[in-house]
């Protein structure tokens, strides 16, 4: 470990987490500091986990896990973690009884943001953040999905977090939504510290300037998104017909077929890989499918 | 970025300094405080939730008719009034009950319980802001209050509130609100907070006599509203807040245990739980101790001799005595009598007298209500009983009328009725109707079959207070259908009986009147006033002797014998006989005097 512990923002040390028999989580070890990082992995992966541990929601069964230097494991400390925290839990409920503003409101105060006026305040920035103004007044059992997500994303930024946790905040946002989500995100004040996992490589390859690539429980890789495009340099091609040598192959647009594989055909037409690419490649090492 | 052990980590230029400045280490002394703005701001949410909740405006309004159920139809006394306002504060709390449990398990319900998790604010706080938001229930609670406390006054309350009865039913609200807190926090689903409500309303439904001390919500006061003035520490009203409060505080602990993990803390709520388990029993226990028989052998002696108590009044011949307080009822109950006194051409040598009475039943000393003689030995039972057989109303008179304690209504069509049926008993009294006599076994009433006084002292009674005719005409149906009639069998002959809703307001105080009789008077009304007047004042002597008949009295008048033939139809339908008369010492005696 190089890394300089003034800098480092969250520590996670040897972090292991069972459901019964399943191991979600195996000695993960890692370090957060500033700035966006994305969490990719499959499904089962553990990363929800990951991120209601980091949220302070879940306890692991063994490792350490810091947050700010503070410890969660500690009452009081918690608590000063969950002051700094804003957390989008993978599936979010909602009072769907309250209006939008009301529900940010109370949302404000439990996170300890007590005066009427700051919290107005408040309420009225993240509204327009994620363009919800105009809804602010409805129910929010009238909205769309879409809507709840930016609603759960609004929650999340209450009060200027220090830790942003989101999973999967882009699960059910149109093209447009995506699009202004990472602006929001580029945008926020103070340079807080968000873990965000998701599905979408594209997302982490457009806004991530760090990627944790989380496959059965252990991370695989951790780097930029550049760095896990680079896990399959050279084995990335494109040919005019399938080649069944590829772990994975599909036609593009063009009509060529793009291919992904250990061992590209002598003389093939290397291109130049994505996230996706280095995605697939170190899952398909880790044997995962 | 480098791995660090078993991991990686992620480095990057310009990280700002990652505990802004604040040293990792360090938790600030608001993290170990009780973040009391927090809980205060959340109170106020959750209680503005309540205020605006349609559950506890529907248990308002259900409050509300229930209060007026419980005390429209008794004339308002304090003593009764404020127990039935806190029992009507009843509709509020199960409502609340079901409000609080929504809210205090709202967010598991919702699927929000991780994100609440991430919260600063704890469980426990959390709690804390719900229980104390159950402020929001106050203003429903005291808006109940409030406007039947007016509603009461404005219609004349006898007494003066107790505002620890008062307070009872605010406290069962907050009481219901903090039960519903313990039920959410554990049972966030729906069908918790109704099967609470449904176990809070069952309780109140299902438990009678000596347990209803237990129960803070018993609505059973009736015997309250009989009670000629307040009983000194009964109910004791002191010990019931403080069990109401000990049940509103018992739920809060409860709550609380349910969210907080803290051992010290656990440790306090649970100390605070016993101690309110004790409080609620001590509670219980001082409600459930009898009522001092001091209190009692003084309630009793008002009731046997109600002399010694009542201020009695007399004018234009006629007495009334009533209990201290009563005297504002005085001008009510002038008025139909002086209606009567005011058409008669002559009067009576006696003196009429109008004296309350409390309407305990002493018939058996077995029926002596058990919520006032709870606790008490039989012997102690039996010796009340026996003072009470000295009681005026057990030994009726001819010239008495006996109004009920409570039951004399203040406004409306009660008060008309009872105008009328005050002054019927004046006219009985008038004409000479021998009153309804009392025995051991109960009232034996003689039915004045085919005399002309009876129908004259309906027409009197008439006339005096001007009674609706559709109503009079009601008098002819038995209240159980429109189309049967009521009847008496006298000397083996069946009599239909005209009955006029009095019963509520008067004790019985002359014969049943026969449907013959009311029709006949009706066909008086029919007459000009000055002409019946006439015909009475120039033999009043023989109308009002039980020998004169209505054949006769009609043929003074020039008007025709009524014919029953449609009300006798009614009474033996075509293909139905009369039945066989019953044995003569079942059937009612003829008034001879």
């Amino acid at each position: 470990m190089s890394m300089n512990e003034h800098t480092e923002a969250i520590r996670v040390d040897g972090v292991s987490r069972r459901y019964g028999a399943t191991r979600a989580l195996d000695e993960v070890g890692l370090t957060l500091e500033r700035g966006i990082t994305g969490l990719l992995g499959p499904n089962g992966a553990g990363k929800t986990t990951l991120l209601s541990i980091l949220a302070t929601v879940n306890e692991p069964d063994a490792g350490r896990v810091s947050v700010f230097g503070l410890d969660p494991c500690d009452g009081a400390e918690r608590v000063e973690i969950r002051r700094r925290l804003g957390y989008l839990p993978q599936e979010l409920g909602y009072h769907r009884h309250f209006t939008v503003a009301a529900f940010l409101d109370y949302v404000a105060i439990l996170k300890e943001i007590t005066d009427r006026r700051r919290r107005a305040e408040e309420v009225a920035r993240v509204l327009a953040a994620i363009g919800l103004e105009r809804y602010a007044r409805k129910r929010i059992r009238a909205l769309s999905g879409g809507m709840r997500q930016r609603l759960g994303i609004a929650q999340a930024l209450l009060g200027n977090p220090d830790l942003l946790v989101l999973d999967e905040p882009t699960a059910g946002l149109d093209p447009e939504q995506r699009l202004r989500f990472r602006e929001l995100l580029s945008d926020l004040p103070r340079d807080p510290v968000i873990l965000l996992s998701t599905h979408q490589a594209d997302d982490i390859a457009a806004i991530c300037p760090n990627v944790i690539v989380l496959l059965e429980g252990q991370v695989r890789f951790a780097g930029s998104p550049s760095g896990l495009a680079a896990a399959a340099g050279g084995q990335v091609w494109s040919a005019d017909d399938r080649d069944h040598r590829a772990h994975l192959s599909w036609r593009g647009g063009d009509g060529r077929w793009r291919h992904v594989g250990d061992r590209p055909p002598a003389g093939a037409a290397l291109v130049a890989p994505t996230v996706e690419d280095g995605y697939l490649m170190l899952s398909h090492a880790a044997g995962v499918r | 970025m480098t791995a660090t052990d078993g991991g990686l980590a992620l480095g990057g230029a310009g990280a700002a300094d990652p505990a802004g400045g604040a040293g990792g280490s360090r938790v600030t002394a608001r993290s170990r405080a009780l973040p009391l703005r927090m809980v205060l701001a959340l109170a106020k949410a959750e209680a503005w939730l309540l205020v605006r909740s349609m559950l506890v405006l529907a248990g308002l309004v259900a409050g509300g008719l229930l209060i007026w159920l419980l005390l429209h139809p008794v004339q308002p006394l304090w003593w009764n009034a404020a127990w039935e306002i806190g029992a009507g504060q009843f509709a509020v709390a199960i409502a609340v009950l079901v409000a609080a449990q929504l809210a205090a398990g709202r967010a598991d319900r919702d699927g929000m319980v991780d994100l609440y998790a991430s919260f600063p604010a704890t469980a426990g706080n959390r709690t804390i802001a719900h229980l104390t938001g159950l402020a929001g229930a106050v203003p429903a609670s005291l808006l109940l209050l409030g406007a039947a406390a007016a509603v009461v006054d404005l219609r004349g309350a006898i007494g003066t509130p107790s505002s620890a009865v008062l307070a009872g039913g605010l406290l069962l609200v907050i009481a219901a609100g903090a039960a519903g807190i313990a039920i959410g926090r554990r049972f966030p689903h729906p069908m918790a907070g109704l099967i609470g409500a449904l176990a809070l309303f069952l309780s109140s439904t299902l438990f009678q006599g000596g347990s209803i001390w237990l129960l803070p919500w018993e609505i059973k006061h009736d015997d309250l509203s009989e009670l000629p003035g307040p009983l000194a520490g009964y109910p004791p009203a002191g010990a019931h807040a403080a069990e109401l409060a000990s049940i509103a505080v018992l739920g809060g602990v409860v709550a609380l245990l349910v969210t907080v993990n803290r051992g010290r803390a656990r440790v306090g709520l649970a100390t605070a739980c016993i101690l309110a388990v004790a409080v609620i029993g001590l509670a219980g226990a001082a409600q459930l101790r009898p009522i001092p028989t001091t209190e009692l052998n003084h309630l009793m002696a008002e009731v046997a001799d109600p002399a010694s108590a009542q201020r009695c009044t007399t004018a234009d011949q006629v007495r009334y005595c009533l209990y201290p307080g009563f005297g504002r009822d005085l001008p009510s109950l002038e008025a139909p009598v002086n209606g009567v006194l005011a058409h008669l051409p002559a009067r009576p040598d006696q003196l009429l007298t109008i004296r309350q009475f409390v309407p305990i039943d002493f018939t058996q000393p077995a029926l002596i209500d058990p919520t006032l003689t709870h606790g008490h030995p039989k012997r102690q039972i039996d010796q009340w009983y026996a003072q009470l057989q000295k009681a005026p109303f057990a030994n009726a008179a001819a010239s008495a009328i006996y109004l009920p304690v409570g039951q004399w209504p203040a406004a409306g069509a009660p008060l008309a009725d009872a105008h009328f049926a005050l002054a019927l008993g004046a006219a009985e009294w008038a004409v000479h109707l021998p009153p309804t006599t009392s025995s051991r076994s109960g009232f034996q009433s003689c039915v004045a079959v085919d005399q002309a006084r009876e129908a004259i002292a309906i027409w009197l009674a008439i006339l005096a207070t001007h009674p609706p005719a559709g109503q009079l005409q009601d008098g002819l149906h038995s209240p159980r259908s429109s189309h049967a009639i009521q009847a008496t069998w006298v000397r083996n002959t069946l009599i239909p009986i005209w009955v006029y809703p009095r019963a509520r307001y008067l004790a019985s105080s002359g014969p049943p009147i026969t449907a013959a009789g009311y029709m006949l008077a009706k066909g008086m009304t029919n007459l000009p006033e000055q002409k019946v007047a006439r015909v009475l004042k120039g033999n009043w002597g023989r109308w009002v002797n039980w020998r004169t008949t209505d054949a006769q009295l009609a043929a003074a008048l020039g008007i025709p014998t009524p014919s029953l033939r449609a009300v006798l139809r009614t009474l033996h339908p075509r293909g139905a006989g009369p039945t066989a008369p019953p044995p003569s010492n079942e059937q009612s005696p003829l008034c001879t005097t």
